[in-house]
């Protein structure tokens, strides 16, 4: 008799965290369809893998460690599938230039339409040239960048999420942005033409 | 302008990024601070680097979720007799 009450306890007790757990998982919701939407080319593709890490995340929950960082733990869900549905047709990265520094783009905006406040040159760039620069950064390098840049996670978070050295996250970013940067400038100097 | 770029242009150059993504140690912060506070050059540039994050932020945020989609996403939850 003891025995059947512990264990109804303990299965009332595991409904309660798993509410719970399922209740923060969807409060994050947002923020993880912001970041699969510029981790994959259309919207159609973002809500697939949304669904797609929502039925894992709920699926897997007993292997959430309560306390910790659940967002990262969800992220992870999401790149993996993402990975594993086979994205990997794209161009080399090495095809890019990557001589220029980081004040590249500022420079170049600047030389082609002449100076204005700092803040103003950036609305030389349209908003869907920006998605579409992003879109065209390879994938290993985009996947830092829209973690660190849209995800606000941390390098630390981002190497967790993706499973690879911190030194590797920094690497990336410093390169994925450059990538962006060099798009942008050829989108800028295409409008301007 | 390119004339007033000396080498330690280039190290905050360096510092930057990280600095916007506030992963500097304390030294490196101090350092990027002190050069920023008295360059025109580099924080003309970092003004614009700051621009540009936010910009490209709200350009890449733009699409909102459906509530389809939320409702969905709710409907995988576990039934509760489960």
């Amino acid at each position: 008799m003891a025995e059947a009450e512990t264990e109804a306890r303990r299965l009332a007790t595991e409904a309660r965290d798993r509410v719970r757990f399922e209740e923060e998982v969807l409060g994050l919701a947002d923020q993880v369809f912001r970041v699969a939407r510029r981790l994959v080319s259309t919207r159609e593709e973002a809500e697939d893998l949304v669904q797609e890490t929502y039925a894992r995340a709920f699926r897997s929950w007993r292997s959430y460690t309560p306390g910790t960082n659940l967002r990262a733990w969800l992220m992870r869900i999401l790149t993996n599938l993402n990975i594993d549905r086979g994205r990997r047709q794209q161009r080399a990265p090495d095809m890019q230039p990557m001589e220029e520094g980081d004040y590249f783009l500022y420079n170049r905006l600047e030389e082609t339409s002449g100076p204005a406040a700092e803040e103003r040159i950036v609305e030389r760039l349209s908003q869907d040239s920006i998605v579409e620069a992003l879109a065209n950064v390879p994938h290993d390098f985009r996947d830092a960048i829209v973690l660190v840049d849209i995800g606000d996670f941390s390098y630390q978070e981002a190497a967790q999420i993706l499973d690879v050295p911190i030194g590797t996250v920094m690497s990336r970013l410093h390169r994925g942005r450059r990538i962006l940067k060099g798009e942008l400038a050829e989108a800028a100097v295409g409008e301007e033409s | 302008m390119t004339a007033s770029f000396e080498p330690i242009c280039e190290k905050c150059e360096e510092l930057i990024q990280p600095y916007l993504d506030r992963e500097l140690s304390e030294a490196e912060r101090l350092e990027a601070e002190g050069h920023l506070a008295g360059c025109g050059y580099c924080s003309e540039r970092y003004r614009f680097e700051v621009s540009l994050r936010q910009y490209v932020r709200q350009a890449c945020c733009q699409e909102e979720m459906s509530p389809e989609l939320k409702a969905k996403l709710a409907s995988l939850r576990t039934p509760l007799d489960d």
